[in-house]
């Protein structure tokens, strides 16, 4: 796709789903694109694994459904790595931006976009998980099985979720993207629990290896209008990626970071090195095939995923880590998706007791607001 | 179809079109032949007002060395090819099972026949135990386009499909440079030389050609006193060190620092794999508290060399 808004090719509707505000929002929304009604939603998806065009064309197409699972789950991060307990909402899953290094791509089994229209039912499970863990403030977001804005002009879900949460202060929720689809935020209220998050990479990173996503620089400018609106805002510099050059590219994007956007608008921010799951590796070589970033200097760690070797890490993150603080980011929250105890140490000098020790230090902010 | 006695010259063998096995031993089948005579017709079809071999091909060959003038075949009464190719499948694949290669042979004929792609993955991969996906069909249809003769050192090395799929990747002239060097290798050393020459290649923008043109890999080619195994172990060991140059510098620092210290054979010390975690594991055997105290002391002794602390610079 190109870096203008997202335009599905065709629209399939599984027909349980048609009675649903969502999808006459979205119907609405999607003007003259082609829809299609689903009548046996199993069969349509099953039929779809095996189809040239889904496979060619599948981000391109959207599939409204029902969630019949689970919508709020905990993330699963990674076995022998430190978690940060964090929940996820699985509202849309895949996104149209095409990152080369996207886990997606192996993690969801059909490419088509997928959008759950029974929004009733989420706000149920939502309540009761919420009510569940009142005691503590947790953190949880939609960004982890699609982006979290790029649909929204479709289906303008923040607006709901915006409003649901903001009523819900023990619970810090987060929008992550990489898009500029900030118009239903800038309307939005803005509310101290709700953080609007962009993930950033070099800009050389986002034009070879993030093709459909806007800029690094157009990202961090709409994050400043999210933040001069009031929200509070995030940044995920995940994967980082070494290059001959890194240093530099990633020197002028945090410059550009912490020069547009105030320190105390920021309430985390975190990295993770690229890292993926070995069978992940042929299918970015047969889409991708001019990428170079999955042919570095890479081990298998200790959940299995083949990542840079260690001291390879610690000099990605000291160095991009160091280039922040120096301008003025040593106030911020930062930390590490994913990573080991030993990398913690070396390059933020504590390591969590646990995921709940993580989310506390998170959350801290948060928590002085409310008490 | 009808049985009849047909004379072997009058099989049309250079048409190919239905066969899926080649490079297969005959001497086995020719012993049954001389004892039992042919006990099981192959099928035959009219294209062209000769007849062409649908399936049989082991048996027709074996009986031309053995001489025989004429056999018996079924001559399959069917125009369409894909057809009469399904029925060569399904004579078959009662009967035995299909190697790697056979399997790719069958996926591209079919494909070749006209066979519907749904049909192939949603009937035929089952059949064939392969996962029923569109990639698998991909794979496998990849792997029957390799030249003859490459096909042919494939099938007698027994290459193993993650291979196949790696050596998919490169021109077919470095296809032919790769095979003999990988050849002598068990199955994980050759995926290994394969991945480690595509890593490099693509890492490095190095083609192939010129990667194998270097002094040292020369030097080991043109060494005449290593064996063809020999030479492919020193190979892998110089590619592994040019794909993960920062890695081998820290497995050679470990060891130079064992060495230095003379550090026992009897007492083993790693690193966690990979130096991913800050730990060591040291390991010794003994049988009782006299042995026990000995390698204790042994270690003692070793971590009081100033040496010794350069181990943990390693971490």
């Amino acid at each position: 796709m190109d870096r203008a808004e997202f335009v599905p090719r065709r629209v399939y509707i599984d027909k349980e789903s048609l009675g649903f505000a969502l999808t006459q929002r979205i119907l609405k929304n999607i003007g003259q694109t082609p829809t299609e009604i689903i009548h046996d939603p199993q069969g349509f998806l099953e039929s779809r694994k095996i189809s040239r065009d889904s496979l060619k064309h599948g981000r391109k197409d959207m599939f409204i459904t029902l969630q019949r699972g689970e919508f709020v789950k905990s993330c699963p991060c990674t076995p022998h790595y430190i978690g940060c307990n964090y929940f996820i909402i699985n509202l849309d899953l895949n996104c149209p931006l095409e990152c080369t290094y996207c886990i997606l791509q192996h993690y969801l089994s059909d490419p088509i976009i997928t959008v759950h229209a029974n929004l009733d039912e989420l706000w149920r499970q939502l309540d009761f998980f919420l009510k569940k863990n009142r005691d503590r403030i947790l953190r949880i977001g939609t960004g982890e099985l699609g982006d979290s804005l790029v649909l929204d002009h479709i289906t303008e879900n923040s607006k709901d979720l915006v409003s649901y949460f903001r009523k819900k202060p023990h619970a810090l929720f987060e929008l992550k993207t990489k898009t500029l689809n900030i118009k239903n935020i800038l309307n939005a209220e803005p509310a101290p629990n709700i953080v609007i998050s962009w993930s950033l990479n070099s800009s050389r990173i986002a034009e070879s290896e993030e093709g459909g996503a806007p800029s690094v620089e157009e990202r961090i400018q709409a994050a400043r209008q999210v933040s001069d609106k009031g929200f509070r805002v995030g940044f995920h510099f995940d994967p980082l990626i070494r290059y001959s050059g890194y240093e530099q590219d990633y020197k002028r994007v945090i410059e550009n970071l912490m020069d547009s956007v105030e320190t105390d608008r920021i309430a985390w921010i975190s990295f993770g090195s690229l890292r993926f799951p070995p069978s992940l590796k042929p299918i970015i070589q047969e889409r991708f095939p001019k990428t170079k970033i999955i042919h570095e200097e890479m081990i298998k760690g200790r959940d299995g995923k083949l990542r840079y070797f260690r001291p390879l890490r610690l000099e990605l993150y000291r160095t991009v880590i160091s280039f922040l603080k120096e301008k003025g980011g040593s106030i911020i929250p930062l930390y590490f998706c994913m990573e080991s105890e030993s990398i913690w140490r070396d390059i933020l000098g504590w390591v969590p007791k646990g995921k709940e020790d993580l989310e506390a230090y998170l959350s801290a902010p948060q928590r002085k607001l409310i008490l | 179809m009808n049985k009849t006695q047909l004379a072997l010259k009058d099989i049309y063998l250079e048409d190919e079109r239905f066969r899926t096995s080649y490079h297969f031993p005959l001497e086995k089948l020719m012993i049954s032949l001389e004892r039992t005579g042919l006990l099981h017709p192959p099928h035959v079809t009219l294209r062209d007002n000769r007849y062409i071999l649908v399936s049989g091909w082991k048996r027709v060959l074996a009986c031309l060395r053995l001489s025989l003038s004429e056999i018996p075949v079924f001559v399959v009464d069917e125009k369409d090819d894909l057809h009469a190719f399904s029925l060569a499948f399904y004579e078959n694949l009662a009967t035995r099972e299909f190697s790697l290669m056979e399997k790719a042979e069958i996926l591209a004929k079919l494909k070749r026949f006209g066979e519907d792609e749904e049909r192939i993955i949603r009937h035929y991969l089952p059949l064939l135990d392969i996962p029923q996906t569109l990639s698998q069909l991909d794979d496998y249809t990849a792997l029957a386009k390799f030249d003859p003769d490459v096909k042919k050192v494939i099938i007698e090395k027994n290459m193993s499909f993650p291979s196949l799929k790696l050596l998919l990747q490169f021109t077919r002239q470095d296809q032919k440079r790769l095979l003999p060097l990988i050849s002598p290798l068990g199955q994980n050393k050759r995926r290994e030389i394969l991945e480690d020459v595509l890593e490099i290649s693509k890492r490095n923008d190095i083609p192939v050609q010129r990667l194998f043109l270097s002094e040292e890999i020369q030097a080991i080619l043109t060494d005449s006193s290593l064996s063809s195994v020999q030479k492919a172990d020193r190979v892998r060991l110089l590619l592994r060190k040019r794909r993960y140059p920062t890695f081998s510098s820290w497995t050679d620092s470990f060891d130079s620092v064992l060495k230095t210290l003379g550090w026992p054979k009897d007492i083993t010390v790693l690193p966690s794999p990979f130096f991913e975690e800050e730990h060591f594991t040291v390991q010794f055997t003994f049988e009782n508290l006299k042995q026990f105290k000995a390698n204790l002391s042994r270690l003692e002794e070793l971590s009081s060399h100033e040496d010794f602390m350069k181990i943990f610079q390693l971490k």
